[in-house]
C-alpha cells in the first residue's frame, strides 16, 4: 500500500473498508434467504419485505421506548420467527411440491401483501433510526474512517452467521433441518416431522431477516419500496456464495459489497449495479453451485 | 419420430388421455377468426377509456402467450422476460428518434434484436435449470435496465426518451387510440397464432418432451439446445415486438416502466392461472387478470396492490394447475373439488 499517491491509495482503502462492512450487512440480509432456498428449494421473494418488517419494528421500538436498534434485533427476530413459522406451516407448505412458478408466485403475492401493509401503516416515506453513534467513526491510519454503527452491524452479522453454523451442525434441530433439506423422504423415515422442520427453517430465516432489518435501520434509511432491492441483493449474495453453506451467503455478501464499493469508485452513475448483475450471470454460467457451494446441493440444478 | 408428426392437431396441452375433447375444435382457427372479428367490431362500441383498457388487455394477451412458449411449453421459468419487452421498446424508440426510421421498420427490427439477444444469452443460460435460470434471466433484465439508464446519450437515461410523433420530424405519425387498438389486437392474435403453430410443430413436441424430462428427451434424439433456443428467442422476439408497439403508444418511455419486474410477474401469473403449456390458457388468464387488475385499480385505488397480492395467493393455492386443466378435469372426471387441487401439491 506504500506509494506516493497517498490520496488514491487512501480512497481505495476507504472503499475496501466500506465494501467489507456493507458486504457483511448484505450477508446478514441474505443468510436466511439462502437457508430457505437450500433446505426448502423455495425462492422467497417476500424476504426483502421480512427484512423491512424488522426495520420498522426496530423503528417503532425506538420511537416508543427509545430502544437501541441493535437491542431491538432480538424482539424483531422473535416476532418474525412466529410470523415466518405460521406462513410456512399453514400457507407455503400447501404448495411446496408444486412447480417452481407456483412457489415464486405465492411468495410474490406475500411480498405484495407485506409491502402494501407497510405502506398503509408507515407511509412510503424514507425513515431512519437515530442512534447515539450516528456520525461516530473510528479513524485508522491514513484517515480511513470506520463508521461505528456499521462496525457493530458487521460484527453482529459474523456472530449471527457463526451461531447459525453452530445450530445447523451441532444441534439436533439443526441436523434435522439439514437432513430434511438433503432428502425429505429419508428424513421422514427417521421420524423427522417435515412440516414442522420446514416451518422452523422458514421461521429461522424470517428471524434472521428481522434481525438484519434492525441492523439495516440502524445504519441507513429504508422505505417499503426497498423490499424488491433487498430481495435481489439476497439473490445475488446467495447465488455468489453458493447454497447450503451458511458461510456462503456472507462470502457472497462480501463479494457483492466489494464489487459495489470498488465499482462505485471506477464507474459512472449506477452502472455498478449492472456490474453486480453481470457478475451474477457469469458466476451462474461458469460455476452454478456458487463460489463456495457444495457438490450435493448442485444436484438441485436438476430439480 | 413420425408418430409425433402424425399426432392430432388438437392435442395442444397435455396429451389427451382416453376421451376425445369433442368441444375443443370449436376453439381452434375458426374460433380464433371469429374472436378477432368480434374484437375489431367491439371497438365501435367502446368509450375512449374502455378502448385503452381493452388495448392494455390485448397487450397482456400477447405478452402472456409469448412467455408461455418458454415458460409453459419448455418449462423454463424466465423471470427476466420484461428485459426483452424493454429492449424491444427502447430499440424502436432509439431507431425512430435518432435513426428517423419508420415505425413499421422499427417494429420488426426491435423484434429481431430482442430475439437475437435472447439467442445469444440463451447459449450459456439455457444450460441452467429451475430457480437458477429464473435468477439468471432476472439478473439479465435488471442489468439491461441499468445499461439503458446509463447510456444517456442514446436512451435519454432515467429521464426517458420521447419519440417524435407529430410534425416534420416524425418518422411515423402517432396512430391514435383507434389505431393502437387495432395494432395491439392484431399483435395479440398474431402472437397466439404463432405460438399455436410452434406448439403443434416438431419443435413444440420437443419442448413438451423437454418440460417432462430433458434427459429422456435428449436420449430420444431431440436436439434440446436447438429446441430451447428456438423457444427462448421466439418468445423474446414476440415480447420485443409488443414492447416496440407499447413504446410508440406511450410516446415517452422510462426505464423504470419498461423494465418493471411486475410486468414479468403479471405474465407468469396470467400463464399459470390460465394454464401453462396450452394455447388458450394464457389468453384466458391474461384477459381475466388484466381485467381484474384494471378493475381493482379503479375500485380500490389505495389498496389495489394489496388485494391483488391476496388474490394471487388464493388463486395459486386453489388452482395451481391453471383454469384450463381444472376445467378439463372437471368435465372429464367430474372432479370439481378445489380441495383436491390443494391436496395435490401439499407437503
Amino acid at each position: 500500500m506504500a506509494g506516493d499517491e497517498g490520496g488514491g491509495v487512501n480512497q481505495l482503502a476507504q472503499a475496501t473498508v466500506y465494501g467489507l462492512l456493507q458486504g457483511c450487512l448484505f450477508g446478514l440480509v441474505a443468510v436466511g434467504f439462502s437457508l430457505v432456498w437450500g433446505v426448502l428449494n423455495v425462492v422467497n421473494l417476500a424476504h426483502g419485505a421480512f427484512v423491512l418488517g424488522g426495520a420498522y419494528l426496530a423503528w417503532e421500538l425506538h420511537d416508543a421506548f427509545g430502544l437501541d436498534p441493535f437491542v431491538s434485533m432480538l424482539p424483531a427476530a422473535v416476532v418474525l420467527f412466529g410470523l415466518g413459522y405460521a406462513i410456512q406451516r399453514w400457507l407455503v407448505n400447501l404448495v411446496v411440491n408444486a412447480p417452481i412458478f407456483i412457489t415464486l408466485l405465492l411468495t410474490f403475492g406475500l411480498q405484495l401483501l407485506a409491502v402494501n401493509t407497510l405502506i398503509l401503516l408507515f407511509t412510503a416515506n424514507y425513515r431512519s433510526i437515530p442512534t447515539g453513534y450516528t456520525g461516530i467513526s473510528l479513524v485508522l491510519a491514513g484517515d480511513v474512517r470506520v463508521p461505528l454503527g456499521r462496525l457493530i452491524a458487521a460484527a453482529l452479522a459474523i456472530g449471527l452467521t457463526a451461531a447459525l453454523v453452530y445450530l445447523t451442525r451441532r444441534t439436533r434441530t439443526g441436523l434435522a433441518i439439514l437432513a430434511t433439506g438433503m432428502d425429505r423422504g429419508a428424513a421422514r423415515l427417521m421420524s423427522i416431522k417435515a412440516a414442522h422442520v420446514y416451518a422452523l427453517t422458514f421461521g429461522l430465516a424470517a428471524a434472521l431477516a428481522g434481525a438484519a432489518g434492525a441492523a439495516v435501520g440502524a445504519v441507513g434509511t429504508f422505505s417499503p419500496a426497498d423490499a424488491g432491492r433487498l430481495t435481489l441483493f439476497s439473490f445475488v449474495a446467495a447465488v455468489l456464495g453458493g447454497l447450503g453453506n451458511m458461510w456462503g451467503a456472507l462470502l457472497g455478501g462480501l463479494v457483492l459489497g466489494l464489487v459495489e464499493s470498488w465499482g462505485g469508485q471506477l464507474l459512472p452513475g449506477t452502472l455498478v449495479n449492472a456490474v453486480a448483475f453481470a457478475a451474477l450471470v457469469i458466476v451462474l454460467a461458469i460455476r452454478p453451485q456458487g463460489l463456495a457451494g457444495r457438490a450435493f446441493y448442485a444436484s438441485r440444478l436438476e430439480a | 419420430m413420425t408418430h409425433l408428426d402424425a399426432a392430432p392437431a388438437e392435442t395442444a396441452g397435455v396429451p389427451a388421455t382416453g376421451r376425445r375433447r369433442y368441444w375443443l375444435p370449436v376453439l381452434r382457427w375458426e374460433g380464433g377468426a371469429v374472436a378477432l372479428l368480434a374484437a375489431l367490431a367491439l371497438q365501435t362500441r367502446l368509450y375512449t377509456g374502455q378502448e385503452r383498457t381493452v388495448t392494455t388487455i390485448a397487450m397482456f394477451v400477447a405478452l402472456a402467450a409469448a412467455w408461455n412458449l418458454i415458460g409453459g411449453y419448455a418449462g423454463y421459468a424466465c423471470f427476466g422476460q420484461v428485459g426483452f419487452f424493454g429492449l424491444g421498446g427502447y430499440t424502436a424508440a432509439v431507431l425512430m428518434t435518432h435513426g428517423h426510421l419508420s415505425f413499421w421498420l422499427a417494429l420488426p427490427l426491435a423484434a429481431a434484436l430482442a430475439g437475437a439477444f435472447a439467442a445469444l444469452i440463451g447459449w450459456p443460460l439455457l444450460r441452467l435449470k429451475g430457480h437458477y435460470f429464473a435468477v439468471a434471466t432476472l439478473g439479465v433484465s435488471e442489468g439491461l435496465r441499468e445499461v439503458v439508464i446509463n447510456a444517456g446519450t442514446l436512451t435519454g437515461g432515467g429521464a426517458g426518451i420521447t419519440i417524435p410523433t407529430a410534425g416534420a420530424g416524425a418518422p411515423t405519425a402517432w396512430l391514435g387510440n383507434d389505431g393502437f387498438y387495432v395494432l395491439m389486437v392484431l399483435i395479440a392474435f398474431a402472437t397466439v397464432a404463432l405460438v399455436a403453430i410452434i406448439a403443434r410443430s416438431r419443435t413444440g413436441y420437443a419442448l413438451r418432451a423437454i418440460n417432462q424430462d430433458e434427459d429422456a428427451a435428449a436420449s430420444m434424439g431431440i436436439n434440446t439446445t436447438v429446441a430451447k433456443t428456438i423457444a427462448f428467442a421466439g418468445s423474446a422476439a414476440l415480447t420485443g415486438a409488443v414492447g416496440a408497439a407499447y413504446a410508440f403508444q406511450q410516446v415517452t418511455i422510462f426505464p423504470e416502466r419498461l423494465f418493471d419486474v411486475d410486468v414479468t410477474v403479471l405474465m407468469v401469473v396470467m400463464v399459470v392461472l390460465g394454464g401453462a403449456g396450452t394455447v388458450l390458457g394464457p389468453v384466458l388468464g391474461a384477459v381475466a387478470v388484466a381485467f381484474a387488475s384494471e378493475w381493482l385499480r379503479q375500485r380500490f385505488t389505495d389498496v389495489h396492490s394489496f388485494v391483488l397480492g391476496a388474490l394471487i395467493i388464493v388463486a395459486v393455492v386453489l388452482l395451481p394447475q391453471g383454469v384450463t386443466a381444472y376445467a378439463r378435469d372437471a368435465v372429464r372426471e367430474r372432479r370439481l373439488s378445489l380441495l383436491e387441487n390443494v391436496r395435490r401439491y401439499r407437503l
